[in-house]
């Protein structure tokens, strides 16, 4: 299989050539290795051309060997694990692999699109502004959906992603990005020390530029000094190596964001592991030791396939084995291109020429080049002949204005190098440009957080070292860390000599930012068009908002605007950087909690009981409710419900309340702390006995309801709504720590203590008789409406009764200790058999509150006041309580405000929707006379007809008017007629008796 | 007449399934419901702290924990919960609220949690990583040391966290997670630990 490697040299490289692995590009089958990415198995196997840009559709091939590659972007996987846009440079290879190019139809090499090319004039930076403006209506219609085709990356798979992705917490002393010479030597300097440490190395090995451009370390070679440093490493307990991890983002406190491609190297990952998993890492220091990006020169022709990065091309040769060119012709500005020409040397490559732009070559770069027979010239890369199939040929333009041409296969550039200043840059800080190695370097980092070696614009492998082992030493120490961190490991440094060099004139387009097709010449006429910020610049030629950020773009776009608006390139300044370095999939971010784990539940102590009666659940806040228990040959809800408000209002039923906040208010003060968080009076309260209580904002407003009965003298149980219950308990820590701190009362939560059911109808008490001691007193006398005290049931357990209606009928609420409470469903049910009982949902609850006209969330809507809900006498007048002095506000107590009242439709068989608003008789419905709205509906069995609570504009005063409903998004206008809001029972005579 | 059984039935009955869990092999995560424990929430009363140490120090003979920690005695664990308020775990009524009232009757507030709560022991070679996905607490040996405590969050869902003896030369983490939330947090938990293989029991004992 390896045969069709025909790039691959027979030795040497990270790989492991008893591994092959076979893959397939656009349908096509290959072959590689393990310890091959997918982009070096296509170097390997001779692929040049592997994409079509964004905008023009041009052909694309291979720029660089790691995360900051613009153009070898391919759709990974198939099916549902479809990957768009993922980068050829850093997709490990593995047997099986599939991929396909993007942005090309039919195909990669026969691509239509590719007349966007002739069109390029009107394609220029501001195209959409410009020239989609007119119609108007034309823009969603035809203009987006035909640029989104013809523009544009990869596809997403479109369904469900059947992998699973989780989140982790890390913590550690010192946190250090890259494990590049810098990053190792601060692991050791900080694991030395004793700090605990974590790198993170976004590669799937260690090593960084070690691992392509070698070196001498402590008089080893790079190799051997890697794998013992590695093993080093290692035997340290609290150092952490985390390989295939990127840091992504900087947060508050010392926190940060790495996403850790778990299983993105396997086709599957295997049983329960996940493919992703994403990192908060808490940690006291940093180091950014993330290296240097080699950076571009513009020039014409700068995107065909073949032109590739001269560091990426070392990658490729002495990493993976694998030749990307024959005759490589070599662009520098730089020293460090030229060890491209030792490299490729050593694998036996032709050396077309050296195309130096700088006006001295060192006589050993000389020696080198008469030695090997290739020419040096002195000028810049001014154009290249090729095409999809690769590079052919390059013009020069020479210093003095002479031209030369080079054949060559393939073109190696180096502009010098970017310090990676994202992850120093997070927090607003701004990178610094420094005119000796003309580039920016980090500055502004955030508290903790230093920048180390390439990182930091030291480029020698012994500066590396060094600054990266001081800042690891300096960080342990930091915290507090004092261990014998021994010495530095040494290596000398190269020779650093650098003539910057952005762009070069020349005929054609000339790239910037690959990824989103942004040429120089865009960059020039955002600059004649006012755009010459460089925020506006990004923006209107979209230079640097691709996938790749503009990672080996930004630099040289705003060089290139320095240039054209007369300014140096630090006046002209760096955009904003924002997290995250790298794309992170949404996936990762959501973990586990996707599908039905979405967000957690909280289910009620007789939910499985409930589940096994076939009961429909309905989500309300986090809980899983009880909605409705439909029975066979039912036909709907409706019936259902209805048949379950008829068998309560007749014989008896119960329905799980548990979900309600429940406090236990304790301490000698409780009462008297009671008589200020509600506007009725509590301290009053008999021990034995429930009370309706309402609360209110400190605005007025009312906030929750429930009630409160008294247990014993320093002991209130409060009820809050199911809702609010939450919030409640927060509002009355508040109330006791800070308002109130003088008063001697103390809460606690005990709303998953108690299994709390409500039995209503008629024959709640021969229920109750069944199941209660019968030495309990349940008559009428013994236990009268609102009283609330302990009881002992049959079989030995102990309950509390508190006899409250939220129906309208004779009921009472039992409480039992949660893990009773499945029992008590059955018990229920064992006890009311002969009186035919029947377990109902919370839709049954909800008719019967409406046809009681109790209020609830609905009403208590965070707009009404005590009065607006027909509660206003209960607001005591004797004494203080939270809200009174703000409920007094005079458009609070003003008398046309929208109160709680009762509707009905005059054509009885209409069934009500509530939001229908509430208009006169006769008026066209507009905001001028729109006087209230329909806040609750149900069909009541009871009335035989749909019924409703409503917020009408002096609601009471106008009961028995007709007045028009218009629900403008349902379409739908009828009138209806305002009416007492308790339509059942309204002299209470069936909950008293 | 009807004849009427009350079966205490814990929060996780149906979601736990004894045996094992995940990935095959030696089972990197141990979890253990332990069922059928007392637990008493117990909050001083105003200006009565020295009052309640007092009384603690009486009932059980360790100081009660005025830091995020657990004291362990033979028959109880006080365990910190916020200022000025701590659980007393036990078993059997030994320490349940009925035993305490006596005790704490003028020093303290009461209010029984033996059913509000699910307690979740957590331990095995790989419990400390699995943790890692569920508790943004920094469970290092040194900075979560035996008998630490933490009144914190997994899952979006408030837990009482803390260091019991270790087990087997391993630690052994204990969680307190309200009842109504337990069996989500426990899918949570499983979905988490999956992959280093789970062992699944329940206990009527306190570790």
């Amino acid at each position: 299989m390896a045969g069709n490697q025909k790039n691959r040299l027979t030795s040497g490289g990270l790989i492991d050539r008893s591994a092959s692995l076979n893959f397939r590009f656009d349908g096509k089958s290959f072959s590689g290795f393990q310890g091959d990415t997918l982009a070096s198995a296509l170097v390997a196997s001779g692929v040049k051309l592997v994409g079509r840009s964004f905008k023009y559709h041009r052909p694309r091939g291979i720029l660089t060997a790691s995360s900051e590659e613009p153009n070898a972007l391919v759709e990974l996987r198939t099916g549902a694990r479809r990957e768009p846009n993922t980068k050829a440079t850093t997709a490990e290879l593995y047997e099986g692999l599939e991929a396909a190019s993007q942005n090309r139809w039919p195909s990669l090499r026969h691509d239509v699109m590719s007349v966007n090319q002739l069109f390029a004039p009107i394609f220029v930076a501001g195209f959409y502004y410009k020239t989609f403006m007119w119609p108007a209506k034309f823009w969603e219609a035809i203009y987006e959906p035909a640029i989104r085709r013809a523009a544009g990356l990869g596809r997403a798979a479109g369904t469900a992603d059947p992998d699973h992705y989780d989140k982790a917490w890390a913590h550690c002393d010192v946190l250090i990005a890259g494990s590049g010479p810098a990053g190792l030597a601060a692991a050791l300097g900080a694991g030395r020390s004793g700090a605990r440490v974590i790198l993170c190395e976004e590669d799937f090995t260690a090593g960084g530029r070690l691992l392509s451009d070698g070196g001498m370390i402590d008089g080893l070679p790079a190799a051997d000094w890697l794998s013992r440093t590695l093993a080093e490493l290692a035997a340290m307990p609290d150092v952490r190596i985390m390989t295939r991890t990127t840091l992504f983002g900087v947060y508050d406190g010392g926190t940060y964001g790495a996403i850790e491609r778990v299983n993105d190297h396997l086709p599957v990952p295997p049983e329960h592991q996940v493919r992703q998993r994403l990192w908060r890492i808490v940690a006291k220091r940093s180091i950014v030791a993330a290296g240097a990006i080699e950076r571009p020169i513009v020039f014409a022709g700068n995107d065909t396939p073949g032109v590739m990065m001269a560091s990426a091309m070392r990658t490729y040769v002495t990493r993976y084995a694998a030749t990307p060119a024959k005759r490589v012709a070599l662009f520098t500005n730089n020293e460090d291109g030229w060890r491209t020409v030792e490299t490729a040397l050593g694998a036996g490559l032709q050396i077309a020429a050296v195309v130096d732009a700088r006006p001295d070559v060192s006589p050993a770069h000389r020696s080198l080049a008469s030695k090997n027979g290739f020419t040096v010239l002195h000028g810049s890369v001014s154009g290249v002949d090729g095409g999809k199939d690769g590079v052919r040929k390059i013009s020069v333009s020479l210093t003095g204005g002479a031209r030369a041409e080079v054949e060559a296969d393939g073109l190696a550039i180096s502009g010098g190098w970017n310090p990676t200043v994202g992850l120093t840059s997070y927090h607003r800080g701004r990178p610094k440009w420094r005119d000796d190695i003309a580039a920016f370097v980090p500055d502004g980092a955030p508290p903790g957080m230093v920048a180390a070696g390439a990182a930091n614009g030291a480029f020698g492998l012994g500066a590396c070292l060094r600054e990266g082992f001081e800042a690891g030493t300096m960080a342990a120490r930091d915290t507090g860390r004092t261990g014998n961190a021994g010495s530095t490991p040494v290596a000398d440094d190269e020779i650093f000599s650098l003539a910057p060099l952005w762009h070069v004139a020349g005929k054609g387009k000339a790239f910037v930012d690959q990824q989103h097709d942004v040429t120089a010449s865009d960059i020039e006429l955002a600059q004649r068009e006012g755009f010459e910020s460089v925020e506006h610049l990004k923006r209107y030629t979209t230079l640097g908002m691709a996938t790749d950020q503009g990672k080996t773009s930004n630099v040289a776009g705003l060089a290139i605007m320095a240039a054209v608006s007369g300014r140096t390139i630090p006046e002209t300044g760096t955009t904003i950087y924002r997290p995250p370095y790298v794309p992170v999939a949404i996936g990762a971010f959501a973990g586990h909690h996707r599908d039905e784990t979405f967000h957690a539940t909280r289910l009620t102590p007789s939910h499985h009981w409930a589940a096994e009666q076939g009961a429909i659940f309905v989500d309300t806040g986090l809980w899983k409710r009880a909605q409705w228990y439909p029975r066979a040959g039912e036909k709907d809800w409706l019936e259902s419900v209805t048949r379950e408000v008829k068998a309560v209002r007749s014989g008896v039923g119960f329905c799980d309340v548990s979900t309600l906040g429940k406090i236990d208010v304790h301490g000698p003060d409780a009462g008297a702390f009671l008589d200020r968080v509600y506007i009725n009076t509590f301290s009053s309260l008999a021990v034995g006995k429930a009370r309706y209580g309402l609360m209110l904002r400190e605005d007025g407003i009312v906030y929750d309801d429930g009630t409160t009965s008294r247990l014993a003298e320093d002991h209130y149980f409060l009820t809050a709504t199911t809702a609010k219950a939450g919030l409640v308990m927060q509002h009355l820590e508040f109330c006791r720590q800070v308002l109130f701190p003088e008063l001697d009362v103390q809460l606690t939560s005990v709303s998953d203590q108690w299994a709390q059911f409500s039995i209503a109808g008629p024959k709640t008490r021969d229920l109750l008789k069944e199941i209660v001691d019968p030495a309990e007193d349940l008559s009428n006398e013994g236990f009268p409406f609102m009283g609330a005290r302990e009881v002992a049931l049959r079989g030995g357990i102990r309950a509390r009764l508190f006899r409250i209606s939220f129906s309208g009928e004779m009921a009472f609420e039992i409480s039992v200790p949660a893990r009773y409470g499945e029992a008590m469903a059955r018990n229920l049910m064992l006890a009311g058999r002969q009186f035919g009982v029947t377990p109902y949902g919370t839709e049954a609850l909800g008719v019967m509150r409406i046809e009681k006209g109790h209020i609830a969330g609905p009403e208590l809507s965070g707009t009404t006041t005590a009065a607006d809900l027909g509660l206003g006498k209960m607001m005591s007048t004797k004494k203080d309580f939270i809200g009174r002095v703000m409920a007094g506000r005079e458009a609070l107590v003003a008398p046309d405000r929208q109160v709680v009242v009762g509707i009905k439709a005059t054509d009885k068989a209409r069934r009500l929707r509530s939001g229908a608003h509430i208009i006169p008789k006769g008026q066209t419905p507009g905001p001028g006379n729109d006087q209230g709205y329909i806040t609750s509906v149900c069909f009541s069995p009871t009335l035989d007809q749909w019924i409703g609570l409503a917020l009408v504009q002096r609601g009471r005063e106008r009961i028995g008017e007709i007045v028009h409903a218009h629900d403008p998004l349902r379409g739908e206008d009828y009138d209806v007629e305002l009416c007492n809001p308790v339509f059942y029972d309204p002299d209470g005579g069936r909950q008293r008796g | 007449m009807a004849e009427f059984s009350w079966d205490v039935r814990s929060p996780l009955d149906r979601a736990l399934v004894a045996g094992q869990y995940g990935a095959q092999g030696d089972a990197g995560v141990s979890l253990t419901e332990i069922r059928n424990f007392d637990l008493v929430q117990v909050i001083v009363r105003r200006g009565k702290a020295a009052d309640t140490a007092q009384a603690a120090k009486a009932r059980f003979g360790v100081a009660t924990p005025e830091t995020p920690k657990a004291v362990q005695t033979t028959d109880a664990t006080l365990i910190w919960s916020g200022p000025d308020q701590f659980f007393v775990l036990s078993k059997d009524g030994k320490h349940g609220t009925e035993a305490l009232a006596q005790p704490f009757a003028s020093s303290a507030s009461l209010s029984d949690q033996s059913h509000a709560r699910v307690l979740i022991s957590i331990s095995g070679a790989r419990a400390r990583t699995m943790l890692a996905k569920l508790s943004s607490i920094d469970l290092h040996h040194d900075a979560f040391a035996l008998g630490a405590a933490a009144a914190t969050s997994m899952d979006h869902t408030s837990v009482t966290l803390w260091r019991g003896n270790d087990r087997d030369g391993l630690a052994v983490f204990n969680v307190l997670v309200f009842a109504t939330f337990a069996e989500s947090l426990w899918h949570t938990i499983l979905d988490s630990a999956a992959e280093y293989g789970v062992a699944i029991s329940h206990s009527e004992e306190l570790a």
